[in-house]
């Protein structure tokens, strides 16, 4: 019996043993939001920086091709997605979907980079000034609140006057889907201000990637900061504070044309590759231009270097395209988030709109002879010249997500093309479904 | 070495025992009642004692019993337990033995350290015997050998790709994004079934943009255990058999028992299976005619000048591979192999008096429908048992494996990479052939040429695998009225599994995209469980006996899963750092749960049985990781043809049963946290907030399950009939529930309903003929249930497939938890049910002349939809094989994607299925020398369908089942069967079988 209770006495103790173990497990992956906005160090900072800067990346793509198949600038041919042909082009009785990829994806990835923003307020509010000094740390919310200002422009873009939510701080209620949305730009424009006072004066620590080149200190984020605000006040129709907002950016009406902010993308380990870029004469996955793309554009014009006639045109779904499209031309090559070419844009449509011709005409004639084209030469109307900016945004701008707003904001809509009988041209997204759920 | 001691031992103890008391030798012979034929391997023991002995080949006996024994219990598996009373001076006992029809003097386990006999049992626990597992027609793993033979549980094979992967679904819906799959208890092992993604969406991008949830669809690792070494599996199907398992036992345990040796001579055999596997069925391809291969181009009033002369070029590519006779059918040139199955078993079993042992060894090898794939499974088993002495017995299993599976790329994908993708807008008159120099043309009708990706590529997984484990059982004490056991058991589970998926840079879709992938995964995972119990049964007399049990037990987890992915290879090279860019994962989780649990049971006059227990579970996931969460449980049975009252001859058992059970189901790991993930841009590191909020007050959900049943069998067994209804509710269900996009989550972890299981499931077995030379048996199981949402305090949502357009499982108070809704006409409607309107299966097994049987298995499913978006993308994609059929005044293959009614692609998936037939043949044998027995056969596996099911097969998952989250992707949830996108099509097999004994 001595043998046994020996035995006993050692499963006891074993068991008695493996009891004894009592923490906690915690996260073995990745650090946690409680933890990060607690006595945050500097690098948990910066990481916090790179990782909203990154995630204004995620679902980009889809942003741009679902605006872009909208507005007639392209068509996305995919062996494995029906629906850039169907529900985006209206085709058949397809409608938009409001728990369909091409909207909820790109929707929640802005939020997201806003709640990243919050968390990084919050880290910020939390954070010790031997880790960062006071000017230091304005120069932190000024960036995030810039970032929130343009990730909640984009998703107004997509749903207009279906609403989008103001984003609030972490923890706090979400309020209401605000549909008007001259209100919601005005709350753009409040993040994108408040983000101008605290960039004034402050000092960047943090690194940026190459995207935001020239723009890395406060002066240059400031100027980042009034471009979009310009961006802004242009939808608005405040054609005065985007003249003002234009004078405090970036703009240069002899300036480079690309100069400007760029998300940076890289085929290097944990970066996002830019899959805007599709090898041109591509099967399977295409991204062609829209055949009016061609058939529109003024001969000479060297913007149709967009795109590169395919060898063998593309078709899906009854839809054909013979130029693929080759603004991106690698993984590794950047997509703009605002350039001096759409400031020189703005500047002229601000003139136009406040009558002065002769100064809209000079900006619109620097975009024209910086493309191959003669000068202007149309009469000195109001509509003509708005026809003629909307070609050159049109243009300019091909595929930078702009065409299907601007003819939205200037009731142009009826005059996209619809290629197949039932195809519909769409004037807004449907408000997620996940909205309608609190 | 060994020998020889012990059997000097156990002379050593024959010759002490000889010394020490007066006794005697009873012999005797034991056969069957009908046949009259001899049976090997009854035990024949003095009641509550260890001491007994085992019938040898020709069923004789010997037992040396001391002087005072009055009586000898003579028992054996599948036939009724005997007791005889000695006489004094009668030395030769001669006895038959009834066979057991009805199986109530089985033994079944109900708790973690007891037992019952089936005739007092409470609850509805399955049994399938090793012979019923894999004795019809070997499925080609273990979890496939389960389809259609567990009344009450939904098992769906998730893809035909070698080397398994299914879903076994217990009683209904138990849980959506906690664990849905039962626990694999193995030898009291607890055996992981997790699915380990290779990283292939890096490739195929099938998680990007319509569901986060990852379609890779890997094996589950349940398919590592080889069929043949299993004894017997008994499944408890919830909460109310299964409560003693505590927080594990939610979606059900399936207790396997491996082969045990028994003493006496040592039994060698062998067994060799050669077949082949094929295609269960083609969907077939569109035919093309000159005006329907210009129509890919655009419509003939198209005005647009390209438009026509692509619709002239198209015209002009078919007729000229038509003159040249190149019309190609691509979906069989894929999926049309046949592949060769080879298996290959011997196993050594036998022992002494003290010491038996079981070996085995098991070699399956086989190749899949799709060129370059296969399964190669090797595995090792070493049970042995020992008597320490009469008090102590101690037990070990152990179990090696190694498999290796090539899976080929099928699937969902976004980038058109996929075979199966890739066929769907492929159309027949386009060559894809290589070259004579073995280079492959361009396909342009898709982004991937599938036949250069299916000779090019790899996607192997391979296990290698240890288990083991131990037991011992000690009699504390042991007196004429109680008896004291201790129970300690422990095991471990290790297992490397390593993936390669490699795509060659020359690939159409990698040469100018990412320019090749290596993708190679390492997983190191260990689980162990430990447990310790002390059993006290107490009889104060003969009418009543209690058993009293108390135990602890102790399960931990730790997985650590390494993913490197290399792009822009090195030409003809698959090293990680042959390549331009690399980028490692790594995703790790940790559990620790224990649990504490007392249990008692009392049996009356051997015909009622009460049973009360309550278990204390903690575990790590939980949002209080310190707190204990209480699982009680109780049951009654009365069989009333066991009291003295009961006269009905005819009527040898009715039993009134009911069982009551309460058990959990831990949140899953990371649950309770809201990660950062690694987000980096311009070469700095990064950190993004997770889209999925954690929530640190998550808690187990609740199962409760309430059963009653009424079991009669009439005519000695020869007709019995279980009948059994269960209620199952789920409390606090465990949901990854959306949140508004605009919060910056997109889903957040809440308990946030309840779901109830309400089902039936009558089993009815006969005996119509039993005659020495013919007898047939018959089992007929039918089984239903209805999962609805009872409560949800968050508001209806989507919960799976890919949006509401293409039809979505849709949670929503008050409706089954499986409805499917979709968008039809622009409305959100009730467009179909996953849940299958009631299952039924049909087992016979017909035996002439002792040696020639037939078995086989039919499987009806009734009802059931399936989200068909293979029917989709063909049509998409212009190849479905109706393409061209009428439907509402245009081409079918044009109306249903056009239609905007999601249910047009949600269809029924009902199918009957011979699941196995087999015809086995025991070759009589005069010279019993050397050989004892030889065995052949044939048999044929899924072999015939009947389904109206439009697709590779009504049985599909494009989500897995079990897979597990990783830093990139989403797990499976409870509800994603039945997504059909271009599957691994399922295959058939017939196999040739030769068993030899010595």
């Amino acid at each position: 019996m001595k043998k046994y209770l020996s035995i006993i006495t050692v499963t006891l103790f074993l068991l008695a043993l493996n009891a004894c173990q009592k923490g906690e497990i915690n996260s073995l992956n990745t650090p946690v939001v409680g933890g990060i906005i607690t006595d945050p160090s500097r690098s948990d900072l910066f990481n916090l920086v790179t990782g909203a800067e990154s995630g204004m990346r995620n679902s980009l793509s889809t942003y741009l091709d679902g605006t872009g198949i909208i507005g007639r600038e392209i068509y996305r041919f995919s062996g494995a997605e029906p629906r850039y042909t169907t529900d985006l082009l209206g085709g058949g009785s397809k409608l938009l979907d409001n728990n369909t990829f091409y909207i909820t994806n790109p929707w929640s990835a802005r939020y997201q980079v806003a709640r990243q923003c919050f968390i990084l307020l919050d880290a910020i509010n939390n954070t010790r000034t031997e880790v960062a000094s006071d000017v230091q740390k304005k120069a932190f919310t000024g960036f995030a609140k810039t970032l929130i200002g343009y990730q909640l422009l984009l998703n107004l873009n997509m749903t207009n006057t279906n609403g989008v939510r103001i984003p609030v701080p972490n923890g706090a209620t979400l309020g209401p889907v605000i549909t008007n949305p001259a209100v919601v730009m005005d709350s753009i424009l409040k993040f994108l201000d408040e983000g101008k006072a605290d960039l004034t004066g402050s000092e960047v620590i943090f690194p940026l990637s190459d995207g935001f080149l020239g723009f890395k200190n406060a002066a240059g984020l400031i100027k980042f900061n009034r471009a979009i605000a310009a961006r802004v006040y242009t939808y608005q129709q405040k054609w005065d504070n985007a003249l003002s907002a234009l004078n405090e950016s970036f703009f240069d009406l002899n300036g480079p044309l690309n100069n400007g902010v760029y998300h940076a993308f890289s085929t290097n380990g944990g970066d996002l590759a830019n899959t805007m870029y599709l090898p041109p004469n591509g099967n399977g996955e295409i991204r062609v231009a829209h055949p009016s793309f061609a058939t529109n554009i003024i001969a000479g014009d060297d913007r149709i270097t967009k795109t590169s006639l395919r060898t063998s045109s593309a078709s899906q779904s009854g839809l054909t395209g013979n130029r693929d499209v080759i603004v991106w031309t690698s993984l590794n090559a950047p997509i703009s988030i605002i350039r001096n070419e759409e400031l020189i844009l703005i500047y002229a449509e601000a003139k136009m709109q406040k009558n002065a011709i002769p100064d809209a005409t000079v900006a619109i004639n620097r975009i024209r002879t910086a493309h191959n084209l003669p000068v202007y030469s149309g009469p000195p109307t109001l509509a003509a010249l708005i026809t003629e900016l909307l070609y050159n945004r049109r243009y300019s701008l091909f595929m930078e997500g702009h065409r299907w707003i601007d003819v939205r904001r200037y009731n142009l809509l009826g005059t996209l093309p619809k290629d197949r009988p039932d195809d519909d041209v769409w004037p807004r997204y449907p408000l997620p479904q996940s909205e309608n759920n609190i | 070495m060994l020998l020889p001691k012990s059997s000097l031992l156990v002379l050593l103890c024959l010759c002490s025992t000889l010394a020490l008391f007066a006794q005697q030798n009873i012999t005797g012979k034991i056969r069957d009642a009908v046949s009259g034929k001899p049976i090997p391997g009854v035990t024949v023991r003095i009641p509550n004692t260890n001491k007994g002995t085992i019938t040898d080949a020709d069923g004789n006996y010997t037992l040396a019993i001391t002087a005072g024994t009055t009586s000898l219990m003579v028992s054996y598996t599948g036939y009724k337990t005997k007791t005889i009373n000695l006489t004094p001076g009668n030395n030769v006992i001669n006895l038959t033995l009834e066979e057991d029809f009805a199986r109530l003097d089985e033994i079944v386990v109900t708790g973690l350290a007891t037992n019952v006999k089936r005739s007092n049992l409470a609850n509805a626990v399955a049994t399938i015997s090793g012979t019923e597992l894999n004795g019809v027609a070997p499925a080609q793993t273990f979890d496939a050998a389960l389809s259609g033979k567990v009344p009450g549980a939904m098992i769906t094979a998730n893809s035909g790709a070698p080397g398994g992967g299914i879903s076994v679904k217990m009683r209904g819906i138990t849980s959506v994004f906690g664990n849905s799959q039962p626990l694999y208890v193995v030898d009291g092992i607890f055996f992981n079934n997790s699915s380990i993604p290779a990283g292939l969406n890096d490739v195929t991008g099938a998680a990007t943009s319509g569901s986060p949830n990852n379609q890779d669809n890997p094996s589950s690792r349940i398919a590592d255990l080889n069929p043949e070494d299993i004894e017997n599996i008994e499944i408890l199907k919830g909460a109310s058999a299964a409560a003693m398992y505590g927080a594990k036992a939610a979606a059900g345990v399936i207790i396997i028992t491996t082969k045990k040796g028994k003493s006496g001579k040592t039994k060698i055999s062998l067994n060799q299976e050669t077949g082949f596997t094929k295609v269960r069925h083609l969907m077939g391809v569109r035919t093309f005619t000159p005006e329907t291969a210009a129509d890919l181009a655009g419509t003939a009033d198209n005005p647009d000048p390209d438009v026509q002369a692509k619709r002239a070029a198209y015209k002009a590519q078919f007729t000229e591979a038509k003159n040249a006779g190149k019309i190609f059918d691509y979906e069989k040139e894929i999926f049309g192999q046949t592949g060769l199955v080879l298996n290959t078993g011997i196993s050594l079993s036998g022992g002494g008096e003290k010491t038996t042992f079981y070996l085995s060894g098991n070699r399956r090898q086989e190749n899949g429908i799709v060129k370059g794939t296969g399964y190669f499974n090797n595995s090792i088993r070493l049970n042995v048992d020992h008597k320490v002495s009469d008090r102590v017995s101690v037990g070990v299993t152990t179990n090696y494996i190694n498999s290796s599976a090539d899976r080929g790329l099928t699937n969902n994908d976004n980038n058109g990479v996929s075979l199966g993708v890739a066929l769907s807008s492929t159309p027949d008159f386009v060559n894809l052939f290589p070259n004579a120099l073995g280079e492959y043309p361009r396909n342009t009708f898709a982004s991937s040429n599938p036949l250069e990706t299916r000779d090019n590529m790899i996607n192997n997984e391979q296990t290698n695998r240890f288990v083991g484990g131990g037991n011992i059982e000690i009699r504390l004490q042991q007196s004429d009225r109680s008896t004291t056991r201790l129970v300690g058991r422990g095991g471990i589970d290790y297992f490397n599994f390593k993936t390669a998926a490699l795509f060659p840079r020359n690939l159409q879709f990698e040469e100018n995209g990412l320019q090749g992938h290596s993708i190679q995964g390492n997983t190191n995972n260990t689980n162990t469980n430990i447990g310790g119990f002390i059993v006290n049964t107490f009889t104060p007399n003969n009418n009543l006996s209690l058993t009293s049990t108390a135990g602890a037990t102790l399960e931990t987890g730790y997985l650590d899963n390494i993913v490197t992915v290399a792009t822009n290879l090195v030409s003809g090279q698959s090293n990680l750092d042959a390549s331009a860019n690399t980028t490692t994962r790594q995703f790790r989780q940790k559990y620790r749960d224990n649990g504490i649990f007392i249990q008692e049971d009392l049996s009356l006059i051997d015909a009622i049985t009460f049973s009360a227990g309550v278990r204390f579970d903690r575990s790590t996931n939980n949002g209080e990781y310190q707190k204990y969460y209480v699982f009680p449980k109780g049951s009654i049975s009365w069989n009333i043809a066991k009291m003295d009252f009961w006269k009905v001859p005819g009527v040898d058992n009715l039993k009134l049963r009911a069982a009551y059970g309460q058990s959990g189901n831990v949140p899953p790991y990371g649950s309770k946290f809201t990660q950062m993930l690694g987000s980096n841009i311009g070469g700095f590191p990064g950190v993004l907030v997770e889209n999925l909020q954690g929530n640190p007050d998550i808690k187990p959900e609740r199962q409760t399950e309430f059963e009653t049943g009424l079991d009669v069998s009439v005519l000695n067994g020869r007709i019995s009939l279980e009948a059994t209804y269960y209620n199952k509710k789920i409390y606090d269900v465990l949901l990854r529930h959306a949140l508004p996009g605009s919060s910056g989550y997109a889903t957040e972890w809440k308990n946030s309903g309840d779901l109830r299981n309400k089902g039936i499931e009558l089993g009815l077995n006969l005996i119509p003929v039993n005659r020495p030379n013919v007898r047939w048996n018959s089992s007929i199981n039918w089984w239903q249930n209805r999962s609805k949402v009872t409560k949800l305090i968050i508001p209806p949502y989507a919960i799976g497939a890919f949006g509401n357009s293409l039809g979505t499982f849709y949670l929503e108070e008050g409706q089954p938890a499986t409805q499917i809704k979709g968008t039809v006409n622009g409305d959100l409607k009730l467009i179909g049910n996953a849940e299958p309107d009631f299952q039924m299966s049909f087992f016979n097994e017909l035996t002439v002349f002792k040696n020639l049987s037939l078995r086989f298995l039919i499987h009806w499913k009734k009802g059931g939809d399936n989200i068909n978006l293979t029917q989709l993308l063909t049509d998409l994609g212009a190849t479905s094989f109706d393409y061209d059929d009428e439907m509402k005044g245009t081409k079918a293959g044009l109306y249903r994607p056009g239609a905007g009614d999601a249910s047009i692609y949600v269809q029924d998936a009902s199918y009957v299925r011979i699941r196995e037939i087999g015809l086995y043949y025991n070759i009589p044998i005069k010279n019993t020398a050397i050989l004892k027995a030889i065995r052949v056969g044939v048999s044929a596996n899924n072999f015939f369908t009947w389904t109206k099911y439009v697709g590779y097969d009504p049985e599909v998952s494009n989500f897995g089942s079990n897979t597990i989250t990783t830093a990139q992707t989403r797990g499976s949830n409870g509800l994603s069967t039945g997504v059909d996108v271009m599957p691994f099509p399922a295959s058939k097999r017939a196999s040739f079988h030769v068993g030899v004994d010595f």
